[in-house]
C-alpha cells in the first residue's frame, strides 16, 4: 500500500511549444466532470450551480464562467453539461460531488479529456485545416463550446479568449492529436 | 535567338529572367509566363503527341481546358504527367518533358499508328482482338495499353505533402474575371464575408487577356486595383490558384489550392490544400470557353483557339506565329486580327465563314467572306491552310474563333442540365444548385458592360439573400459593350482528311458518325462508345462540336439533341489532395494504453486492436518465437499470477433513475435483481435478434451503473444506447457517459491474484472470497489513499480481478502491481495469452460475435429472458435461428495432437466433398493450450453438444489443410469454475 504511492503521469504533461504567432500548451491539471440533470431536477441543478460554483446554466452550445475564473461550464447538449475546475485535476471530482450533491448525476472525464490550450493571432488559420467549424467571432463567439471531429479525433472545442481555444481530445489518442495541431501549424507557417 | 517570338507589351517581368527545360533543352522565359506561353516564346510548337494516334500536338488554348498541351512536370518520385502547360505557372529551375512517344518528340515511332486510322476506328478494341479469347488480357490489353495513354507515373510514393481543411463565408465568387471581380467587389463592399476563388495565378480573367477598358483605365489595371481593394477589405479572402472543382451538398464547394506548384521546392509545406467551403450563397462567374470549328486536319500544332491567341499576345506579350490566319464564325476573329496587327504580327487573312460581317480587321489584310478553311498543311506544325475553293494561304498558326461555351460545369454537378441557346449557339445554364446563382460569361452574357452589370447584380442579390442590405457605393464598373455579331457555323462539311472534335481522347467526326451508324442515338451512349469528352478535360472544347455533328447527322437540332452533363472534378484533382494528410501512420489516430510506455520498456510486441496498440506478449531476451512467450505467460499466469492491461474495454457510465430499466431493455437478460456491489454478465441483441456484444454490468449504486464492451464496439454500443436513450425511449430518466478513457483497468488473475493484490489495496477495504466473493465490485482506495475500483470478474477462467485507477495513475499502477507481485513470480501477459487463455475456457470473443451468431448458438440461449422484453427479443425467437440441427459453439480438439489448427477451417463430415452443401460450420478461434498440451479450437458446428465425441475433418482449402477433429465441449480447462471462485 504505502510502499506503492501512485504518482499521476499525463500524455505530454505540461507540453509547451510556440510557434510564430501560436502558442500551444497541454493543460494538465484542469478537472472535467460530467454534470447531467435528472428529469425534472434542472431547476435544483441550476440552484446548486449557482450556489457551489457561482455559476449560470449556459445556453446548448455556449459556457459561463465563474467570477473568479476558475469554474467553467460548458453547455454540450441538452441535459448534460461538462463542468471545468481549474488547478484541481482528479481532486475535482470530489469538489463537485461535494458542491452538487443529489442535484445531478456525475461522472468524473478528468482523466478521460487532455486538455490543448491554443493561444495566438493565428490559431484560426491554423485550425482551418482541420476544424469543420466556423469559429468566426460572428458564429463562434468566445466562450462557445461545441464537439466536432477533427482528422477523424473526437474534439470539444471551447472559445476561452479572442484568440484562445481550448481543444479536448481523448487522453489515449493525446499524442497523436498534437501531431494533428503541430501539423497544422507548421503547415501555415 | 532567345524568345524570337516576343513581342512588346504583356503583363509579364521581363527583368526576371526565368531558367527552365523541356524535354532537356534549355529555355528562358519571364516572371508571369505559364509553360505554355514560354514554349510559344521560344517558338516550340510541337509540344507531345496524341493519346491514340500519336499525332503531333502543339499549344491548343490558354486555360485549363487544354486538351493537347499535356506534359510531364518535375522528375523523380515528384514526376506529374498529363499537366497543363497552359496553366503551368513557370518558375526558375522548371523541368518539363513532352509525353506519349517512342523514340522522339518528332520522329514518334509510334506515330504509325496514324497510319493504321482506318484499322482504329471508334471501339475498334471491341471488334477485334476477339481471338483466341485468352489473349486479350495477356496480350493484347497490355500493348494496347502501351500504345495508347498520356503520361508516365512515376511508380514511386509521392514525395509531396497535402493538406485538407474548410472554410467559411456568405458568398463565395467562383471566378476572378470581370463578372467575378465586380461581384467581389459588391459584396466585399456590403460587409459579407466573401471568398473570390480563381484558378489562375493572376486574378483578372480576359480582362489581363483583352485590351478592354473598364472605369477609364485598361482592363488589367482595373482588375488589380480591384484586387488591392478586396485584399485591404477583412471580411474579403482571395484565394488565387485556387480551382472550385465541384459543388456538393448543402452550399459546400470543393476548391484545391495549388500553394507550392509554381515554386522550385515545397520546402516542406503541403504542395496543394483541399478546401471545403461552406458557402450561403454562390456565384458563379467561370466565364466561358472559346470552341473550335470542326476542319480538316485540326488538329495540327499552330491551329489555335483565338482567344487563347489574342491572350499569348496581349497578356503574355507572345506572337503564337510569325503570319497568322484567322478562321471565324463571329466578330472575334476580326478582335483577334486586330490585336495581333496591333503588335506587328503579320495576318495572312481574316477567313470569316459568315457572308457580311459589321466589323472590320486591320487595314490590308483579306478577308475571305463566306471563306471556309477544309485542311491544314504542314506536319509538326501548320505550314498553311487550304480553303474550300482549292487556294492556299501560307501561315504558322491558324486562329480559330468558333464562338463561346458559357463555363455551366458547375450547375451540372447536382443533376442540373443545361439548356441549348438559340441566341449564343450555346449550353447556357439550367436548374442551379440551391443558393448558386451565375454571373457573366458563364450565364452566356457575352459582352464586358453587361458582364460587369450582371456581376454586380448578382452579388447584390446574394447579399440580400443572406439578410444584408447591398452596399450603395457598389456600382457596377463603366465599361462598354464590345461587337458581337455570331453565327452557329461549326463544321466545314466540305473537309478533307480527318477532323478532330477531341484532341485529348483523339475522337473525330467519322467516330461520331459510325457510333451513330452503329445505333447509338443517346447522347449518353455516343460520348461512351466514342469516349469523346471522357478525358481529363471532359471535352471543354469538344463536347458542343460534337453535338453540332451529331445533331446534323440525325436531322435533329442541337437542343433535340441535348447533352452530357458534367460532374465533379471540374479539372483533374490529384488523389493525394483527397487523402490529405491520410498517409501512413497519419491515416488514424494512435490510442495508447496507459501501461504503454512500461510495456515498451518490457520489450512488448505491440498489435493494433483498431486504434489502439495493445501488447501481444512481452518478449524475453531468451524467447525466440512469439509461442515460447506466450506460452510462459499463460503457464505462470495459471500457476501464480499475470497481470494484464484491459483498458480498451468499452466502459459506459450509465446513471438515472430509470438505469435499471434502460438495461434491461436493452441487454437480453436481466438487472433488476442485481444488487448494488454486484458485477452481471450482459448479452445485447440487435433489433433482428442476433448478438451484437457482450460484457459485464457493474452496480455502482442503486441508480449508477458500469458498463463495459468489448474494445471493438466500444462505441458502436454507445452510439446505440444514445440511440435507444435519445429515440426510442426520450421519456426515461438516464444518462450516459463514455468513461473509457477515464480508467485505467488491469486483470489480475492467478491463484496468487488475491494475495498479490491485498499488498495493493488499502487495509480498510476487506477482498478476502468471503467480504468480495466471485463478481463482486466496489469503490475502494489503493496505495494509500488513491481511488480505484475494482470488479472481481474472470475472462482467464483464474481467480481474477479488475482494478481500476484514474487513467493519470496507470502508468503507476502497473509498475506497483508488477513490483509487488514479485514474490509471487508474477506476469505480464498481452492479448496473445488473454486469447489462450479464453479460448481454454471457453469464452466467446470478437471472432464468435460476429454479428451472424445467436445467444443459442453461443450457448447462452437461456439468457435471453422471456420475463422482460428487450431489443432482439422477439426476433430471436425465429424458427430458423432456434433449429435443433443450428449452428452451436463448441470445442475441437486435433485427433492427431501434434497438428495444429486453422482458425476459419470448416467442417465437413467424413467423405463429403468440400463443398458449400456439405459444410457443417467453421473454426472461430484456435489456440496452442499450454495448459493441456496440444491445440484446442472454439467453433460453431451444426448440431453442436450433441455431436460431442464424433470426429469430423476441418478443412482449409484456401491454406490446403486438412485436419480430422474431435468435437468436444468448449471449456476446456475448469468447466465447474471451482477456480474462479476460489
Amino acid at each position: 500500500m504505502d510502499e506503492f504511492r501512485l504518482a499521476a503521469t499525463t500524455p505530454d504533461d505540461g507540453a509547451a511549444r510556440d510557434f510564430d504567432g501560436v502558442a500551444i500548451r497541454i493543460r494538465a491539471n484542469r478537472g472535467v466532470v460530467s454534470v447531467a440533470a435528472p428529469r425534472g431536477g434542472e431547476a435544483a441543478l441550476a440552484d446548486a450551480l449557482r450556489s457551489a460554483f457561482a455559476l449560470a446554466v449556459p445556453e446548448m452550445g455556449g459556457s459561463t464562467v465563474s467570477a473568479d475564473g476558475k469554474a467553467r461550464l460548458l453547455g454540450l447538449q441538452r441535459d448534460q453539461f461538462f463542468l471545468l475546475i481549474d488547478d484541481q485535476g482528479s481532486e475535482a471530482f470530489a469538489l463537485v460531488v461535494e458542491g452538487l450533491g443529489e442535484t445531478a448525476y456525475l461522472t468524473d472525464q478528468s482523466d478521460s479529456w487532455t486538455m490543448l490550450a491554443m493561444s495566438g493571432a493565428k490559431c484560426r488559420t491554423a485550425l482551418e485545416r482541420v476544424c469543420p467549424i466556423d469559429l468566426h467571432p460572428s458564429t463562434f463567439p468566445e466562450r462557445s463550446v461545441t464537439r466536432t471531429v477533427m482528422e477523424h479525433f473526437g474534439v470539444i472545442i471551447l472559445r476561452e479568449g479572442p484568440e484562445h481555444y481550448q481543444l479536448m481530445s481523448a487522453t489515449s489518442s493525446a499524442r497523436s492529436f498534437l501531431h494533428v495541431i503541430e501539423t497544422s501549424i507548421r503547415n501555415i507557417l | 535567338m532567345n524568345q524570337p517570338n516576343r513581342v512588346s507589351g504583356g503583363l509579364i517581368d521581363t527583368a526576371r529572367t526565368l531558367a527552365f527545360t523541356f524535354d532537356g533543352r534549355r529555355f528562358q522565359g519571364y516572371a508571369g509566363d505559364t509553360l505554355a506561353s514560354a514554349l510559344l516564346a521560344n517558338g516550340q510548337r510541337l509540344v507531345g503527341r496524341s493519346f491514340k494516334y500519336h499525332r503531333p500536338r502543339g499549344i491548343f488554348s490558354a486555360g485549363s481546358e487544354e486538351p493537347s498541351a499535356l506534359v510531364e512536370l518535375g522528375c523523380g518520385a515528384g514526376r506529374e504527367p498529363n499537366t497543363r502547360a497552359t496553366t503551368a505557372e513557370l518558375f526558375d529551375g522548371l523541368e518539363a518533358a513532352s509525353q506519349n512517344y517512342r523514340g522522339s518528340l518528332k520522329y514518334d515511332l509510334m506515330a504509325v499508328s496514324d497510319l493504321l486510322a482506318p484499322f482504329l476506328p471508334a471501339g475498334f478494341y471491341y471488334k477485334t482482338f476477339m481471338w483466341p479469347a485468352g489473349f486479350w488480357e495477356k496480350y493484347y490489353e497490355p500493348f494496347i495499353r502501351r500504345a495508347a495513354g498520356l503520361g508516365r507515373l512515376s511508380g514511386a510514393a509521392d514525395p509531396d505533402s497535402y493538406d485538407k481543411g474548410f472554410l467559411h463565408c456568405d458568398v463565395l465568387v467562383i471566378g476572378g474575371g470581370p463578372a467575378g471581380l465586380a461581384a467581389a467587389r459588391a459584396a466585399g463592399r456590403a460587409g459579407v464575408r466573401v471568398i473570390l476563388a480563381d484558378e489562375d495565378f493572376l486574378m483578372g480573367g480576359r480582362l489581363n487577356a483583352e485590351t478592354y477598358r473598364v472605369d477609364d483605365m485598361a482592363g488589367s489595371a482595373w482588375a488589380d486595383v480591384t484586387c488591392a481593394e478586396l485584399s485591404a477589405m477583412d471580411n474579403v479572402r482571395l484565394m488565387r490558384r485556387t480551382t472550385v472543382y465541384g459543388a456538393f451538398d448543402h452550399g459546400i464547394y470543393g476548391a484545391l489550392e495549388r500553394m507550392t506548384d509554381h515554386m522550385a521546392s515545397s520546402d516542406g509545406k503541403p504542395r496543394q490544400v483541399l478546401w471545403r467551403i461552406h458557402a450561403k450563397q454562390a456565384i458563379l462567374c467561370a466565364g466561358a470557353t472559346e470552341r473550335s470549328i470542326a476542319f480538316g486536319n485540326n488538329d495540327r500544332p499552330g491551329v489555335m483557339l483565338a482567344g487563347a491567341v489574342r491572350a499569348y499576345a496581349n497578356r503574355w506579350g507572345v506572337a503564337p506565329g510569325r503570319r497568322v490566319a484567322v478562321f471565324t464564325n463571329n466578330d472575334e476573329g476580326f478582335r483577334t486580327a486586330n490585336d495581333l496587327a496591333a503588335k506587328g504580327v503579320e495576318i495572312a487573312a481574316i477567313i470569316d465563314s459568315r457572308e457580311r460581317a459589321d466589323v472590320a480587321g486591320p487595314s490590308g489584310v483579306e478577308v475571305v467572306r463566306g471563306g471556309r478553311v477544309v485542311s491544314t498543311k504542314g506536319r509538326a506544325g501548320i505550314r498553311g491552310v487550304v480553303l474550300s475553293d482549292g487556294r492556299q494561304i501560307s501561315a504558322d498558326c491558324l486562329a480559330v474563333a468558333g464562338g463561346c461555351n458559357p463555363n455551366v460545369q458547375l450547375t451540372c454537378h447536382q443533376r442540373g442540365r443545361p439548356e441549348w441557346c438559340d441566341e449564343i449557339a450555346a449550353f447556357v445554364p439550367g436548374k442551379l444548385p440551391a443558393g448558386m446563382t451565375v454571373a457573366g460569361a458563364a450565364a452566356g452574357t457575352l459582352t464586358l458592360a453587361r458582364v460587369l452589370a450582371e456581376g454586380s447584380r448578382a452579388a447584390d442579390a446574394a447579399v440580400r439573400e443572406v439578410g444584408i442590405s447591398p452596399s450603395p457605393a457598389a456600382v457596377a464598373p463603366r465599361a462598354e459593350d464590345e461587337a458581337a455579331g455570331r453565327s452557329a457555323f461549326l463544321l466545314v462539311r466540305e473537309s478533307r482528311g480527318r477532323v478532330w472534335l477531341d484532341l485529348q481522347n483523339d475522337v473525330t467526326v467519322k467516330d461520331v458518325k459510325l457510333a451513330l451508324q452503329e445505333g447509338f442515338r443517346s447522347v449518353e451512349h455516343v460520348k461512351r462508345y466514342t469516349t469523346l469528352g471522357m478525358a481529363t478535360d471532359q471535352g471543354k472544347t469538344a463536347n458542343v462540336l460534337a453535338l453540332a455533328v451529331m445533331s446534323e447527322e440525325a436531322g435533329k437540332t442541337i437542343a433535340e439533341t441535348g447533352t452530357t452533363i458534367f460532374r465533379p472534378p471540374y479539372t483533374p484533382v490529384a488523389i493525394g489532395a483527397f487523402a490529405g494528410r491520410s498517409r501512413g501512420k497519419a491515416f488514424h489516430p494512435t490510442r495508447l494504453t496507459p501501461s504503454h510506455a512500461w510495456a515498451e520498456e518490457q520489450n512488448a510486441v505491440f498489435g493494433e486492436a483498431g486504434d489502439w496498440l495493445r501488447a501481444r506478449w512481452f518478449a524475453r531476451p531468451d524467447e525466440t518465437h512469439w509461442r515460447e512467450s506466450v506460452d510462459r505467460e499463460v503457464r505462470q499466469t495459471r500457476a501464480s499470477a499475470g497481470v494484464c492491461d484491459v483498458t480498451t474495454l468499452g466502459k459506459i457510465d450509465v446513471q438515472g433513475r430509470d438505469a435499471v430499466d434502460f438495461l434491461n431493455r436493452v441487454y437480453a437478460n436481466g438487472f433488476v435483481t442485481l444488487p448494488v456491489g454486484k458485477v452481471r454478465y450482459g448479452l445485447m441483441l440487435r433489433e433482428d435478434g442476433f448478438v451484437f456484444d457482450d460484457g459485464t454490468v457493474a452496480r455502482l449504486g442503486e441508480n449508477h451503473f458500469v458498463v463495459t464492451t468489448t474494445t471493438a464496439n466500444a462505441v458502436a454500443v454507445l452510439r446505440h444506447l444514445e440511440f435507444c436513450r435519445q429515440c426510442l425511449w426520450p421519456g426515461m430518466d438516464v444518462h450516459l457517459v463514455s468513461a473509457t478513457e477515464q480508467w485505467a483497468q488491469y486483470s489480475v488473475a492467478g491463484p496468487n491474484a488475491r494475495a498479490l493484490l491485498r499488498k495493493i489495496v488499502d487495509p480498510a477495504f476487506d477482498i478476502s472470497n468471503q467480504a468480495f466473493a466471485y463478481m463482486a465490485c466496489g469503490e475502494i482506495t489503493v496505495c494509500g489513499g488513491t481511488r480505484a475500483r475494482l470488479f472481481r470478474i474472470s475472462f482467464s477462467g483464474e481467480l481474477a480481478y479488475e482494478i481500476a485507477v484514474p487513467t493519470r495513475y496507470g502508468d503507476a499502477l502497473i509498475r506497483a502491481l508488477m513490483a509487488a507481485g514479485e514474490e509471487f513470480d508474477v506476469v505480464a501477459y498481452g492479448t496473445e495469452a488473454l486469447g489462450v487463455m479464453r479460448i481454454e475456457k471457453g469464452h466467446p470473443a470478437g471472432s464468435e460475435l460476429n454479428g451472424q451468431t445467436s445467444a443459442r448458438g453461443l450457448g447462452m440461449g437461456r439468457m435471453v429472458s422471456k420475463k422482460k422484453d428487450c431489443i432482439g427479443n422477439v426476433l430471436s425467437e425465429r424458427v430458423e435461428m432456434n433449429r435443433e440441427d443450428g449452428l452451436v459453439l463448441v470445442g475441437f480438439s486435433p485427433v492427431e495432437r501434434e497438428r495444429t489448427l486453422v482458425s476459419g477451417a470448416h467442417f465437413l463430415a467424413q467423405g463429403r466433398p468440400a463443398t458449400t452443401e456439405a459444410d457443417e460450420g467453421w473454426m472461430s478461434a484456435v489456440a496452442f493450450s499450454p495448459t493441456l498440451g496440444h491445440g484446442i479450437g472454439l467453433g460453431f458446428i451444426k448440431g453442436g453438444h450433441k455431436r460431442i465425441g464424433e470426429v469430423v475433418r476441418a478443412v482449409d482449402p484456401l491454406r490446403a489443410t486438412e485436419i480430422d477433429v474431435e468435437i468436444v465441449s468448449p471449456h476446456f480447462l475448469d468447466p465447474e469454475g471451482e477456480r474462479l471462485r476460489g
